[in-house]
């Protein structure tokens, strides 16, 4: 089976600016993708691309399409949420289910009512009454009730509190994925998404700086909290980052001779927010 | 289809001027005719009478027309900038629907959706009006405005004139669609200054009129071309009223002049140009995102 989706040599640039510099992944089905970078590190571009909501150079295919010409066909099988809530202040909630019913052949309007009903917002409302979390909610619920084969989630959960955070990720993982879907999310909140994630790809000034699956991490990068004393001698293992801990400091090394590491301590996986931190200091 | 349907049906929900407007006018045109003087001022033969009432009927259908042409024109001049103002266009561009749709709904809606509502608004309150009149003044006015054949005028007149001015004025609403889906801010200047650039550069550099001329006979070219002026005596009849001298058009079969629309070159190359246009706005949307 093809890969659900494909760059090769992705470039985009916004006049002398690059955001993208000739990026390589793919993404295959079934996974749940964290594209994790920081501010203006070409997340937002790279998600453009993938929607076909922006030109660009180099390969890529979406679902098998090439998405800029082809994006309204590509909605039908692949659905988002950008940045924030961005539902049109003049729309009832209604008319919002009505709509994307009349025009999307894959959303199912008794999953959106379901999901609806859990949040005490009324149909009549419109958008602009609701608070910004609850816009945000009526968002997920619209774009959750499409069968769709790639969902793409741009800091889904932004101006949520903590309690529907956690209730929105609960859903995602348990009422929406299966697989025969693929989900890529971006976050700043590493913490918050790390226990979801199949896969991570770290993004910084428009290149892919980490690419890997989450049962990877482990094999491929290694966390040693080292005493001062043998830190000279550690330090010749070449780590990639260091930061200090608790009268030790933390070495982090990638591909590392694991039976050499052990000597120095316990020998742990690092977090994703861990290697977050320590890829992009 | 099915699609275009639900786009239609959402401009309609997100404008809800469209049909506002037109109630309020034909609500205060219905409260004039119902204590509003409705007598000429002097006596009136029947012949005067069969004369006036064309245009009695007509009067109506002005005033929406004139209320229309400028809404419609904001609606087009609005319709693809609000949606990258408040960043909703990434909600809709995340659903099936191609950018051409979405473009050529909002031309639909602007040219023909839109003028239809006026025109039945219209059509209801020249209705109610003519049976007011009727019923306040039926012995001096009011038996004339029942002459099935004029409605009939009036209908066609109407629908006349929707379909030639969407053609005759196609380039400025290729260009309002273009503003709207190009302008990151201050929509209305990018509407006029262009044009008025244009015309400064070629005045001053060239010392010629070429765009002031074109843009004069587009606004101006429209009346001469669709319709037969006075140089059509057939078209049209005077009488004395008092001490006014009335012209009033005999007949609106008469004053449609669809030959002569249709064969003047300037009907097409504009759109021509119109069409040229909208495909401009149908890029630009397809790139442009946000504001």
């Amino acid at each position: 089976m093809p890969a659900l989706i494909e760059a090769r040599d992705l470039t985009k640039n916004y006049g002398s600016q690059l955001a993208l510099n000739r990026v390589n992944f793919t993404v295959e089905s079934g996974r749940i993708v964290g594209l994790i970078g920081p501010n203006g590190a070409g997340k937002t571009s790279a998600l453009r691309a993938i929607l076909g909501l922006t030109a660009y150079r180099g390969h890529l295919a979406v679902l098998g399409r090439e998405p800029f010409a082809n994006r309204a066909a590509l909605m039908r099988e692949a659905s988002f949420i950008a940045d924030v809530a961005v539902l049109p202040s003049w729309l009832k909630i209604e008319q919002a289910i009505d709509f994307v019913a009349g025009v999307h052949p894959r959303f199912r309007r008794d999953r959106a009512r379901a999901l609806l009903a859990k949040t005490q917002i009324t149909g009549a409302r419109r958008i602009r009454e609701l608070s910004k979390g609850m816009k945000t909610l009526v968002h997920l619920a619209l774009t959750m009730a499409i069968d769709a084969r790639l969902l793409v989630l741009d800091e889904p959960t932004l101006g949520l509190d903590i309690l529907a955070r956690r209730s929105f990720y609960d859903a995602l993982v348990n009422d929406y994925m299966d697989e025969t879907r693929t989900i890529l999310i971006t976050t700043h909140q590493v913490e918050e998404v790390e226990n979801l994630l199949t896969d991570v790809l770290f993004i910084d000034e428009g290149r892919i700086v980490v690419d890997c699956s989450i049962d990877d991490i482990a094999a491929r990068y290694a966390a040693v909290a080292v005493a001062d004393d043998k830190l000279v001698e550690a330090r010749a293992l070449r780590p990639f980052y260091e930061r200090p801990q608790l009268g030790k400091t933390v070495l982090y090394f990638e591909q590392p001779d694991f039976a050499k590491l052990a000597a120095f301590g316990e020998v742990q996986r690092p977090s994703v927010s861990d290697l977050f931190v320590a890829k992009l200091s | 289809m099915h699609t275009y349907m639900w786009l239609v049906r959402r401009e309609f929900w997100e404008n809800r001027a469209i049909w506002i407007v037109p109630a309020v006018i034909g609500a205060v045109l219905t409260i004039a005719a119902l204590f509003g003087r409705i007598d000429l001022g002097a006596a009136i033969s029947a012949e005067q009478q069969r004369m006036i009432a064309p245009t009695v009927l007509l009067a109506y259908g002005f005033t929406f027309f004139a209320v229309m042409s400028i809404y419609s024109s904001w609606y087009l001049l609005e319709c693809l900038y609000t949606d990258r103002k408040d960043r909703s266009v990434l909600f809709w561009k995340s659903l099936p629907i191609t950018d051409a749709a979405t473009v050529l709904t909002k031309l639909f809606t602007g040219v023909i959706a839109i003028p239809l509502v006026y025109f039945l608004a219209a059509d209801v309150s020249t209705l109610l009006m003519a049976f007011i009149v009727s019923m306040r003044a039926h012995a001096y006015f009011g038996s004339v405005l029942w002459q099935p054949e004029l409605w009939l005028q009036l209908h066609a007149l109407w629908l006349y004139v929707i379909v030639t001015t969407a053609l005759w004025f196609l380039p400025l609403t290729g260009w309002l669609l273009l503003v709207s889906a190009w302008a990151k801010r201050a929509v209305v200047l990018w509407l006029v200054l262009p044009p008025l650039a244009l015309y400064g550069v070629e005045h001053w550099f060239f010392g010629t009129h070429f765009v002031g001329n074109q843009l004069t006979e587009r606004a101006l070219g429209y009346l001469p071309r669709a319709f037969y002026d006075h140089s059509n005596p057939a078209a049209w009849s005077t009488t004395v009223i008092g001490t006014d001298t009335i012209t009033a058009p005999s007949s609106v079969w008469r004053l449609l002049n669809p030959i002569g629309f249709v064969s003047s070159p300037a009907t097409w190359v504009g759109v021509l140009v119109g069409a040229a246009m909208i495909y401009g706005a149908i890029q630009l949307r397809l790139r442009r995102a946000e504001t």
